[in-house]
C-alpha cells in the first residue's frame, strides 16, 4: 500500500518524464534548468537543512563545476565526457580547502564567511585568472555530449539528461539520510552539544557535508554549462548563492519535496511572471516575509521518525 | 607620500561610512542575534528619500544651512519609521522562530524595499544635487580635501561620540546594554524589551540614512541597487570589530575603509573585494570573536 | 592495571579568575556506582564538564584507565566509553525516540565513509545490527510505544529514559548521570533505581549526581561530597550522611533545587 507522499512523488515523476512531449523549446529549457537548480538545491540543503551549517555561498561549487567543464572542454579540447569526474572532483577539493579553516566558526560568521569566499570565486573568473576564465563574457562553445558516435545536441536530450541527474542526486540524498553520516548531520544540526557527548564529531561531519555538496553542485554545474553552451561569472555569483539558499528555507530543510517546492517558487514562478517583470521582485520579497511569518520551518517542513518498520510495531 | 596621505583622507570617509552602517547592523545583532540584510537597502533607501526632499521640497539650486539640515532631519525620520515598521512586521513574528528563518525574512524584506526604490525612482542611476554641500576645496601640501569629506568625517564623529555616551551613560542606554546581555532577566527587571528594540531600529536607520545621504554627496551617483555592497561591506566591518560591540564597529569601519583605500591606492582596484575578504576571514581564523570582542548574549 | 577506571587528581578549574572547582580528587572504581552530592552551585555539573571533555580544567590531570584524557576532545572522550546524559535535558527534540537513541549507536557503527553515498551489503547488516539494539533498548526502557513520537513532545519522566537509553546505546563502560531523578515523581524515581542497578549489573560503572538523598544513600556504594568546588567529605553512604562537615553544608545553603 503506497501513502500519499509516494503517490504524489510518482505523479510528479510521471509529470515531469513526459514533460518535454508537451511544452515548447522555451519551455523545455525552463523545465531543464529546474531540474539542474534542483539538484543544486539538493546539494546545498546538504550542507544548509542536514548539517545545520550557514552556508550562503553554494553558487561557487556550482560555478567551479560549469567552469571546469568549460575550461577542460573549450581550451584543452577534452570531451565532455571526460569534463565530468574533474567537474565533481574539483569543487570537492575546494570545499575541503576553503571550509577546513573556518567550519568551527559560530553560524553567522559561515554566513559571511561563505558570501567571501562566492564574492572571490566571482572575481577570479572577471579577472580572466590565467587567461583560462574569459573574464566578464565568461566562455563560449562548449560542446555537447557525444557517446558512441550519437550527439546529444537536442533540448530534449539535455532534458532527459538533467533529469538522470535529478535521479542521481536523490538516490544519493535517500542513502545519506538513511546511513549514520546524514543521522550526524542531523544530530549536530539539532544539538552540538548532545552530539559530540554521544560521539560524534562535528567538524567530520560538517566537512563531510560540505564536501558531498560541492561534489554534486559541481555536477550540476557541468550538466548547466552543456545546456547553455556557454558560461558567464554573473550564474554563479552571490544572488544565486541566495536564491539556493532561500529556496531550502522556503521549501523546507532536509526535505525532498520542500526543496523541490521551494526551487519551484523561486525559480519557476518568476519564469511564469515575466511579464510583470519590475514588480515581480517586490511580490516576491514579500512573499518570502509571508512564508516565514506563516511556516517558519518551510512550506514542506521535514518528518523525522522513518525508522525500520519492526520496531514500530509497538506503537499504538 | 602625497598619495598615501590622500588615501588615508579617503579611506577614512569611506570608513567613517562603514562606521554608519555598521552601528546599525551590530546594535541589532547584538540585541536579536539577527543579520539585519536589508539595513544596506535602506542605507540606498535614504540616498532616494533625501533626493527627493532635496528637489521637490526646497527646490533644485538652493543652499542655505537650514535647508540642508531639514533634509537631513526628513530623510533620518522616514528612514527610521521604514526601520520601525521593518522590524514590526518582518522580524517581530520570527523572534521565536528557527534563526534562518528571520534571515530568510530579512533578504525578503530587503527586495521589498530594494525593489520599491526601483518602482519608485526607475531603475536607472539618479544624479544626488551637488549643491547640497559646498564645493570648497582645500589643497593643504600635495593633498585635496573636499568640503563634503570634512563634513562626513565631522558629523560622523560627533554621532558616534554621541551614541557611545547616549550607550554608557544614560537610563535608557544602559537598558539596550541590558537586552542585549540577557532579554529575560530585562523582561523581569521591568524594561520594554520591544521599545527597546524599537529604539534601535530608530537610531540604527537614521544613522543608515544619514551615512545614506552622505554616499549620495559623496559619490553623486545613486542606483537602486546600490545598498547590497555598502551593507556587506559596513557588515564585514561590525564584524571585524567584534559584532555588538559598539566601539568595535566603529573601529572596524574606518580599519576597513583605510585598509580599502590603500588596496584600490597601490595595489588593484579589480581585487578590492577579494582583499576585504581575505582579510576577514584571517581575522576569524586568529580572533574568531573580532578586533574588540564580540558582545553578545550566549546561551550554552 | 589500578583497580580504578577513572581516577581524578587535584583538578582545579577557574572562570574568569574565579575558582569552580578546587584542587578535587577521586576514585571511581570498575563496576561501581559512585555517588557525587553538594549543595546547588557546589560544582558538581562542571566536574562532569571536565570529564566529558566540554571544559578543559586548569590544573590536575584525569586518567581514564591510567590515560590522561584531560583536554580530550568531548567526542574522543566518548569514543573511549565514557558517555553521559544531561541535568537540562538535551535530547534532539524534533526527531524520533528512536533515532534519538541510534545516535548512540553512531561509535559503533562500522559504516564506511562511502556508505553515506552508495549502500553496500555491510552497510545493511551494521544498520539492521544497530536498529536492533536500538529496539531492545526501547523494550529495556519501556520506550517502543514511542518510536516513532518527536522526543521533545513526552513528558519530563520519559525524556530522562529516552536520554539514559541513547547513552547506554554506545554500549559505554562509564556511564556520567547528571540528575537523573530531577524532575521525576516517587514512582518514576522507584523504577529509574532499579534501572541503575540493572545498568550495573550489565558491567557498567556508574557516576552519578543526585539531590535525591533516599535515592543516593541506597544506591551508591562511595560517596564524594562537594561545596564551593572542593571535596568536603568523602566515604561510604552511611558514614557521608552523618558527617558533621556534610551536614552543616546542607544545613547554611539552600538544599532544595534551584538551578545550578
Amino acid at each position: 500500500m503506497m501513502n500519499k507522499t509516494s503517490l504524489i512523488a510518482l505523479a510528479l515523476l510521471v509529470f515531469m518524464g513526459f514533460y518535454p512531449l508537451f511544452v515548447d523549446s522555451a519551455w523545455l529549457a525552463v523545465g531543464t534548468t529546474f531540474l539542474v537548480f534542483s539538484v543544486v538545491a539538493f546539494s546545498q540543503d546538504i550542507i544548509l537543512g542536514r548539517a545545520g551549517v550557514f552556508h550562503m555561498g553554494h553558487a561557487m561549487f556550482f560555478g567551479m563545476g560549469a567552469y571546469t567543464t568549460a575550461i577542460l572542454n573549450v581550451h584543452f579540447g577534452w570531451p565532455i565526457l571526460a569534463t565530468w569526474a574533474p567537474s565533481v572532483l574539483i569543487p570537492m577539493a575546494f570545499a575541503f580547502v576553503l571550509a577546513g579553516p573556518i567550519i568551527h566558526l559560530r553560524g553567522d560568521y559561515l554566513l559571511v564567511a561563505t558570501i567571501g569566499f562566492n564574492i572571490i570565486f566571482i572575481q577570479v573568473l572577471e579577472n580572466d585568472v590565467f587567461g583560462l576564465t574569459g573574464g566578464p563574457n565568461g566562455i563560449f562553445g562548449i560542446d555537447i555530449v557525444r557517446l558512441f558516435g550519437i550527439e546529444f545536441a537536442s533540448q530534449t536530450y539535455m532534458y532527459y539528461m538533467a533529469f538522470i541527474l535529478l535521479g542521481i542526486a536523490l538516490f544519493i540524498m535517500r542513502n545519506l539520510d538513511k546511513s549514520k553520516f546524514g543521522r550526524a548531520m542531523f544530530y549536530i544540526n539539532k544539538d552540538e552539544i548532545a552530539a559530540q557527548s554521544m560521539g560524534i564529531s562535528i567538524r567530520y561531519y560538517k566537512l563531510y557535508a560540505f564536501i558531498v555538496g560541492a561534489g554534486i553542485a559541481g555536477a550540476a554545474g557541468s550538466m548547466f554549462s552543456v545546456q547553455y553552451s556557454a558560461v558567464s561569472p554573473e550564474a554563479f555569483n552571490v544572488t544565486q548563492s541566495i536564491m539556493f539558499f532561500t529556496i531550502v528555507l522556503v521549501g523546507g530543510s532536509a526535505s525532498l519535496p520542500g526543496v523541490l517546492i521551494g526551487t519551484f517558487i523561486m525559480f519557476v514562478l518568476p519564469e511564469v511572471f515575466r511579464e510583470f517583470e519590475t514588480a515581480r521582485y517586490l511580490v516576491f520579497g514579500l512573499a518570502m516575509i509571508l512564508t516565514m511569518i506563516l511556516r517558519p520551518r518551510g512550506i514542506w517542513p521535514v518528518k523525522f521518525g522513518d525508522i525500520p518498520s519492526y520496531l514500530k510495531k509497538g506503537v499504538k | 607620500m602625497d598619495i598615501f596621505l590622500q588615501q588615508i583622507v579617503n579611506g577614512l570617509t569611506i570608513g567613517s561610512l562603514y562606521a554608519l552602517v555598521a552601528l546599525g547592523y551590530t546594535m541589532v545583532y547584538g540585541v536579536m542575534r539577527l543579520i539585519n540584510f536589508a539595513h544596506g537597502d535602506l542605507v540606498a533607501l535614504s540616498a532616494f528619500v533625501g533626493l527627493t526632499v532635496y528637489t521637490q521640497i526646497f527646490g533644485e539650486g538652493i543652499t542655505s544651512l537650514i535647508a540642508v539640515v531639514a533634509v537631513f532631519m526628513f530623510t533620518a525620520v522616514i528612514v527610521a519609521v521604514v526601520g520601525v515598521l521593518l522590524e514590526r512586521l518582518a522580524y517581530r513574528p520570527l523572534r521565536t522562530a528557527p534563526r534562518l528563518s528571520a534571515v530568510v525574512s530579512a533578504l525578503g524584506a530587503g527586495l521589498v524595499i530594494q525593489n520599491a526604490v526601483m518602482l519608485i525612482w526607475g531603475p536607472n542611476m539618479k544624479i544626488f544635487p551637488s549643491e547640497i554641500f559646498p564645493s570648497t576645496i582645500w589643497a593643504i601640501g600635495g593633498i585635496v580635501v573636499t568640503f563634503t569629506q570634512v563634513m562626513i568625517l565631522g558629523l560622523s564623529s560627533a554621532l558616534m561620540v554621541a551614541l557611545y555616551f547616549f550607550i554608557n551613560r544614560t537610563k535608557m542606554g544602559t537598558a539596550i546594554r541590558a537586552v542585549a546581555i540577557d532579554q529575560d532577566a530585562a523582561k523581569l527587571m521591568g524594561i520594554n524589551v520591544n521599545r527597546i528594540i524599537m529604539v534601535i531600529f530608530i537610531i540604527g536607520s537614521a544613522l543608515g540614512a544619514v551615512a545614506g545621504l552622505f554616499i549620495g554627496a559623496y559619490y553623486r551617483g545613486i542606483t537602486f541597487d546600490m545598498g547590497w555592497m555598502y551593507g556587506l561591506n559596513a557588515f564585514v566591518a561590525a564584524i571585524m570589530g567584534g559584532i555588538g560591540n559598539i566601539p568595535g564597529a566603529m573601529l572596524g569601519g574606518l580599519l576597513l575603509g583605510l585598509f580599502n583605500a590603500m588596496i584600490t591606492g597601490y595595489i588593484s582596484t579589480q581585487w578590492a573585494e577579494t582583499f576585504t575578504f581575505v582579510l576577514l576571514i584571517v581575522i576569524l581564523v586568529f580572533r574568531p570573536t573580532g578586533i574588540l570582542g564580540e558582545k553578545v548574549a550566549e546561551k550554552v | 592495571m589500578s583497580e580504578y577506571i577513572l581516577e581524578i587528581k587535584h583538578v582545579s578549574k577557574y572562570f574568569h579568575g574565579l575558582v569552580a572547582i578546587n584542587d578535587l580528587s577521586m576514585k571511581v572504581k570498575k563496576g561501581q556506582i559512585y555517588g557525587i552530592i553538594g549543595p546547588n552551585g557546589a560544582g558538581k555539573t562542571t566536574l562532569f564538564n571536565c570529564i566529558t571533555g566540554i571544559y578543559t580544567p586548569e590544573e590536575g590531570q584525569i586518567l581514564w584507565k591510567g590515560k590522561e584524557i584531560k583536554g580530550t576532545t568531548p567526542f574522543k572522550i566518548a569514543e573511549l566509553g565514557i558517555l553521559r546524559t544531561f541535568q537540562t535535558i538535551r535530547l534532539f527534540a524534533e526527531m524520533s525516540v528512536a533515532e534519538n537513541i541510534m545516535s548512540g549507536r553512531h561509535i559503533k557503527s562500522k559504516q564506511k565513509w562511502y556508505n553515506g553515498i552508495i549502500h553496500t551489503p555491510a552497510y545493511y547488516k551494521d544498520e539492521k545490527e544497530n536498529w536492533e539494539k536500538v529496539g531492545e533498548l526501547m523494550a529495556f526502557f519501556n520506550l517502543s510505544e514511542y518510536a516513532t513520537t518527536p522526543a521533545g513532545d513526552l513528558s519530563y519522566g520519559i525524556q530522562r529514559r529516552i536520554e539514559m537509553a541513547r547513552a547506554l546505546a554506545a554500549e559505554p563502560e562509564l556511564l556520567i548521570l547528571d540528575e537523573p531523578a530531577a524532575g521525576l515523581n516517587e514512582n518514576e524515581t522507584l523504577e529509574l533505581t532499579q534501572t541503575i542497578r540493572k545498568i550495573q549489573a550489565m558491567g557498567v560503572t556508574v557516576m552519578m549526581i543526585e539531590h535525591d538523598m533516599e535515592m543516593v544513600m541506597s544506591l551508591t556504594e562511595y560517596i564524594t561530597v562537594i561545596n564551593f568546588g572542593a571535596k568536603i567529605s568523602a566515604g561510604l553512604p552511611a558514614f557521608v550522611q552523618d558527617d558533621p562537615v556534610v551536614v552543616e553544608a546542607y544545613i547554611g545553603s539552600d538544599e532544595e533545587d534551584e538551578h545550578e
